[in-house]
């Protein structure tokens, strides 16, 4: 597996492709919707642009690693995961605001639901490929950082 | 853009015809647009069987090969194809309702193998077979989407 730190490599390249294609879909999407269709249905068209500028960032930022990619595509995922679940339950409850289909809408079902599935799997990603503090060696794996014991409290040394 | 439905891409015993009896004038456009449903049927066709050697490959722990990129190359050669014969549809008066949308999805799916052949070279691990087997289905699907656009 591959090194703490780097998000672009062995499972990192499935995830990658995988944001990069939804990232050229939303996009192109996007793109002839507003060019074409502005005026039938703005806020939906308007969240496929957002849609797809979420997926470019971290279509990229998941690609390059780095502490400050990592930042970035922690960021752009979270937000990816409230977009999907808000977009998704605003267009089950509410449908009429959604007169035309986002990304997002019904949380992803056009797409075979993966727009819901894929922000779970990018946090963990991030999560599992976590830098860590030198003194364990990440042989481990997956399993979770030892947590130092309740019983040594900084403030009982003294 | 809008011509009439005619014979282009229609499958033989598909939908009926919208508008009237199949004209019989145009054969030149007639037999080239009999070949789109084929030509997307072998691609899909092609898609689906790289996709299942890549999954094999995923399952024995094993990093794509040169010959799996020598068939995605063929199925990108069908694309290619593919494209000409729709662009000759095209210019010939059988456009699609919405060419914009049939062009965008053409030309992205020519995209999406090479991106998982780049990958093969980079990752020399199972997850190259993950990522080609992906890159092959996305490509299926993408050409079921022109089959419906074409038809839309």
């Amino acid at each position: 597996m591959s090194a703490p730190g780097t998000t672009g490599s062995g499972f990192g390249r499935v995830l990658v492709v995988v944001y990069g294609i939804f990232a050229v879909a939303a996009t192109a999407r996007a793109a002839v919707q507003l060019l074409r269709d502005w005026h039938e249905a703005p806020l939906a068209y308007a969240l496929s642009a957002f849609a797809a500028l979420v997926y470019v960032v971290a279509t990229v930022a998941l690609a390059r690693g780095g502490p400050v990619a990592r930042v970035v595509a922690w960021c752009a995922v979270g937000v990816e995961l409230v977009g999907v679940l808000a977009v998704g339950t605003l267009s089950v409850l509410d449908p009429a605001a959604f007169p035309r289909a986002t990304v997002w809408s019904g949380f992803g079902q056009g797409y075979g639901y993966v727009p819901l599935v894929l922000p779970f799997v990018g946090l963990w990603w991030l999560w599992r490929t976590r830098p860590r503090p030198d003194a364990a060696p990440p042989a481990a794996g997956g399993s979770p950082a030892p947590v130092t014991s309740a019983h040594d409290t900084p403030e009982d040394v003294a | 853009m809008l011509s009439p439905a005619g014979p282009g891409g229609l499958p033989p015993g598909g939908r009926p015809p919208r508008r009237g009896p199949i004209p019989s004038g145009r054969s030149a456009a007639g037999t080239l647009g009999g070949v789109v449903l084929p030509l997307v049927l072998v691609v899909v066709a092609a898609c689906v069987a790289l996709a299942a050697w890549a999954t094999v490959f995923v399952v024995r722990d094993r990093a794509v090969v040169l010959r799996q990129l020598w068939g995605a190359a063929v199925v990108e050669g069908l694309m290619l194809v593919q494209c000409v014969v729709l662009a000759v549809l095209g210019l010939g008066g059988t456009a699609p309702t919405d060419p914009v949308l049939l062009w965008g999805y053409l030309v992205t799916a020519l995209f999406v193998l090479p991106v998982a052949a780049l990958w093969a070279f980079a990752e020399r691990t199972r997850w190259s077979s993950v990522v080609l087997a992906v890159a092959a289905l996305t490509v299926a699907f993408l050409e079921w989407r022109v089959w419906q656009i074409w038809n839309a």
